[in-house]
């Protein structure tokens, strides 16, 4: 059929005829198809199974103390996120070949069977609902990573100078140096006082010179979600405000040679009277 | 020039109906080949090796001095003697015969040709540089079989290690070697497993071809794997390897001479690789048969070519990072040296950009292959194999913008890691487009339950796990903390692992029988896959917590709070280990006595497997001619004969339906 002219008041008319169903129509169609609930509720069914991990993963990072810091407490929000956003494709792919195993015909044995499988060279509607899907998926993603890197970006760098911190309150600048296989933390505002626990203050500033005197190691400060190369030759910076006080875990992260593995040492995030009692006590003379 | 006096005359041979002028026949077909074998390669390299070796001692014990900074006299001995081993095994190979005989003016006649591909030559043929496709596919096969061998040995010893918590099983120095170790012999073995025995073996005869493109070079790219390899074996009894995989700057400058094993391994082995890419690849876009357009190619030579593709301009980037780095420890020279103004970025970056498009070079043929096995066995066209190419054309276009990924923690640059993140997560939606292809594949498909589809669902869902943790990995923020700890270890493990070494065993038990002749025992075969899915769930599953808990990789002892997970991951390599063995029993076991295999026991439709087995010669007495799509298997979809019964319309895949049938 052939329309020459629109029909009138087609936007009126609920069911205006046309040579093909309503795409609504199509899609009730669709459901009613005995395989197509079954994987709607297969992939509801596994998605619920799969929800926990969302707690359980952060549970797992949270295991040592963490989030000590707001980087911290952003890589969790991102990761939990992330889980939760791949759950139902994850869940539809699992549902297929559940299905695929369990719900479709199967045959066995060395005869090569019939061909009765439907010929289906594609199919639009479906590759396009995939493609908008996956890309929304991967566009949701990148904005949100690139907006929570800004973020710890942010956090770690600070957007003021270290003389400068709201409230008059001066960052604590920390030089950390790797060899092999000790840390080394220099803490040049109150008279190169040197220690190998990193001790650090609670709600303060923290800015690290990361450098090496050797080979290439990885400054992780597990809990606090620090991480940064320390390369011989160069300094690399980084920054974190801990918020909870405690012992976390330093380790190195990149391999440096034969005891890499023991090459990780404590972080004492005091409150910060008490972080300025050791640091007198340990003769750091002046204190900012 | 015409000589009176020479008894040789210029001849021709007939091939295939066409007479062929021929070269002067010199002694009988073959000449020096006929006594040319690996045993001559051997020995050959070995006396090379040594006398190399000896000669370097002594012109470098006459010349030594005081310098103590210079490297060690055994440092230029191991090296020469590599060097001389490479030369040697190659020359008594007889790798250099055609171009040695084509300088002299004794061009190789038809009848060489014929017996350097392996003319009645039987058993023998497996043991000379046989330049026969289908033989060159089986020494990679055996090869390949050796080098994951000797991985998954290493792997073995590193999970016996870490599940030991109460004690150092081994020293610092050998956890180190194996682990390296086990590195890069996976990594060269998963960049082999597909494009090599399926590449050569199966390619060629898919798009309806007798040989590669270039024979020769065929077999050179097999030598130089073996040469290479065994490099890589001699440097664990100098030292060993001890700096993991990527062997980074300037740790490896602290390295023993094992390090130069490594350096000469990956140098020959980015020739191997870059020859054996640029055959497949001129193959391909030559030689396809008659009719085979672009659209009736099936996907497997899609996904060999964009990894040949790949191959050939990352393994670039590696070669000369580990030239660079060669003359680093021979010459001095200051390129990765930063005290002296060298760059450790500069390694990172051309390591990374060959160490990126290398996974997809692992991946991308698995993921043919099982696209490839999948309509055989589910009866059907692929799906949307329009959306497969185009994923696989994704995969290749973005493989070189995403390497930097992996220097997201080295502070190189920071606000590149925008620009990275954003390629890094872009890949997903091309690697999307296969996952699509396989779900929609097996979309209301009857199932013909054998062991290569069934190794498909264990890859498709091992994807889908190693992709979503993959995308954490792309995130920054998250790789904050994920970077360098057991979580990228499992996570990596799940893509080449678990979705490219579990592909490639269904594409070897598909193509077994056209291979030997024989059906890969199902029983068998069945057990050893299941056991080691299962196990591999345990180890990496397990592995994954470690990481999420904030263990670092590459240690071999660490807090208490990580042993419970270390424990189960190496119950679970223990059962990966078995069923290993017990897929390698099957193979060993069918190939020597299994069941005989007809000539097409799938029913497939494939050019391949419309050859006779065991193939001959040169696979087709009359080249075919190729008039249909691939994958033409299947019925009209009942659903959509009812759709088209309200519509009264006929959908394009019917009228071509109708065509062809």
């Amino acid at each position: 059929m052939t329309l020459t002219s629109p029909p009138p008041d087609s936007s009126e008319a609920p069911e205006a005829p046309t040579n093909r169903p309503p795409s609504m129509h199509r899609a009730r169609n669709w459901m009613r198809r005995p395989y197509a609930r079954s994987i709607m509720i297969l992939t509801v069914v596994i998605g619920f199974i799969l929800l926990p991990l969302c707690w359980l993963i952060v549970a797992a990072m949270n295991q040592s103390g963490a989030p000590a810091s707001p980087i911290m407490e952003d890589i969790e929000t991102t990761v939990f996120v992330f889980t939760l956003v791949s759950i139902p494709i994850t869940a539809f792919v699992f549902a297929v070949l559940v299905y695929s195993l369990l719900g479709w015909k199967h045959v066995s044995g060395d005869e090569v069977p019939a061909d009765d499988s439907p010929a289906i060279r594609t199919n639009t509607v479906g590759v396009l609902i995939w493609t908008v899907a996956s890309s929304l998926l991967a566009m949701f993603l990148v904005v949100w990573g690139l907006m929570e890197l800004a973020s710890i970006t942010a956090n770690s760098y600070g957007t003021v100078s270290a003389d400068e911190q709201p409230g008059g309150e001066k960052a604590l600048i920390v030089n950390v140096t790797g060899q092999q296989w000790v840390w080394t933390f220099e803490y040049p505002q109150h008279d190169g006082l040197t220690s190998d626990i990193l001790y650090l203050p609670k709600d303060r500033a923290v800015y690290f010179n990361v450098t090496s005197k050797d080979v290439l190691h990885n400054f992780w400060a597990v809990e606090l979600g620090v991480k940064i190369d320390a390369n011989p030759g160069a300094i690399t910076q980084t920054g974190v405000t801990p918020n909870k006080a405690g012992t976390f875990n330093v380790r190195c992260a990149e391999l440096c040679g034969l005891h890499h593995a023991y090459m990780q040492t404590k972080i004492q995030v005091l409150e910060p009277t008490a972080f300025d009692s050791w640091v007198r006590e340990s003769g750091g003379g002046r204190t900012s | 020039m015409t000589t009176a006096t020479s008894t040789l005359e210029a001849s021709s041979s007939t091939v295939f109906g066409v007479e062929v002028p021929q070269p002067p026949q010199h002694g009988k077909p073959g000449g020096i080949m006929r006594h040319l074998n690996f045993g001559t390669g051997l020995l050959t390299g070995i006396v090379f090796a040594v006398a190399a070796g000896w000669i370097t001692s002594a012109l470098s014990s006459s010349s030594a001095t005081n310098d103590t900074f210079a490297p060690t006299e055994p440092e230029y001995i191991y090296l020469a003697g590599l060097i001389g081993w490479v030369i040697g095994f190659m020359l008594g190979m007889g790798a250099f015969v055609g171009p040695l005989r084509w300088v002299t003016g004794r061009d190789l006649t038809h009848a060489d040709a014929e017996y350097m591909a392996g003319k009645d030559l039987g058993i023998r043929r497996y043991f000379k540089f046989t330049t026969d496709h289908k033989v060159v596919g089986i020494q990679y096969l055996v090869v390949v079989l050796g080098i994951l061998g000797l991985g998954g040995l290493l792997a073995m010893l590193i999970r016996t290690e870490l599940g030991a918590t109460w004690t150092e099983v081994f020293s610092p120095t050998f956890y180190n070697t194996i682990i390296g170790t086990h590195g890069i012999a996976m990594v060269i073995g998963m960049i082999v497993v597909m494009s090599g025995p399926v590449g050569n073996f199966i390619v060629p005869m898919m798009i309806g071809a007798r040989d590669m493109a270039f024979p020769r070079l065929n077999a050179l790219s097999l030598w130089l794997l073996v040469a290479a390899v065994v490099c890589l074996i001699s440097s664990m009894f100098v030292g060993g390897i001890q700096d993991g995989w990527s062997v980074y700057y300037p740790l490896a400058a602290q390295a023993p001479p094992g390090m130069l094993g490594y350096q000469l391994t990956i140098i020959v082995f980015a020739v191997s690789t870059g020859i054996a890419s640029v055959n497949l690849m001129t193959t391909i876009l030559t030689m396809r048969a008659k009719g085979m357009t672009w659209s009736r190619t099936p996907i497997l030579v899609f996904g060999v070519f964009a990894a040949s593709l790949m191959g050939l301009y990352a393994f670039p980037f590696y070669q000369y990072s580990q030239i660079l780095a060669l003359t680093d420890r021979i010459w001095d020279t200051v390129f990765f040296n930063p005290v002296q103004g060298g760059s450790v970025w500069l390694y990172e970056n051309l390591f990374w950009l060959l160490g990126h498009p290398e996974v997809y070079v692992i991946l991308i043929p698995s993921m043919a292959v099982a696209l490839e096995i999948m309509p055989v066995f589910l009866r059907r066209p692929l799906f949307s194999f329009n959306f497969a190419v185009a994923g696989i054309v994704g995969v290749v276009a973005l493989s070189g913008l995403v390497w930097a990924h992996h220097m997201y923690m080295t502070g190189w640059a920071p606000a590149v890691n925008y620009p990275f993140m954003l390629s890094t997560e872009m890949i997903s939606i091309p690697v999307g487009f296969l996952v699509l292809v396989a779900i929609g594949t097996f979309w209301r498909a009857t199932v013909w339950t054998r062991l290569p589809l069934m190794a498909i669902y264990a890859v498709v869902f091992n994807k889908m796990i190693g992709g979503v943790t993959g995308v954490y990995l792309s995130d920054v923020p998250a790789d904050q903390y994920f970077h360098g700890s057991m979580f990228v270890v499992a996570h990596f493990h799940y893509m080449l692992m678990g979705a490219g070494l579990f592909g490639a065993m269904g594409g070897i038990a598909f193509y077994f029988p056209k291979m030997t002749g024989r059906i890969l025992d199902e029983r068998i075969g069945s057990i050893g896959l299941w056991t080691a899915f299962a196990g591999f769930q345990i180890t990496f599953g397990s592995m994954f917590v470690a990481g999420l808990q904030g263990q670092p990789r590459r240690v071999l002892q660490f807090d208490d709070m990580f042993n419970i997970s270390n424990w189960i991951s190496t119950i679970g390599a223990y059962v990966i280990g078995i069923g290993m063995l017990i897929f390698l029993a099957a193979i060993i076991y069918s190939w020597r006595s299994g069941e005989v295999a007809s000539s097409n026991p799938w029913g497939s439709k494939s050019l391949e497997w419309q050859t006779p087995t065991p193939v001959p010669l040169e696979n087709f007495a009359v080249l075919p001619v190729v008039t249909e799509r691939p994958y033409n298997y299947g019925v009209p979809d009942p659903y959509e004969a009812e759709l088209e019964a309200e519509d009264g319309d006929r959908t394009s895949d019917d009228r071509e339906r109708a065509g062809v049938s």
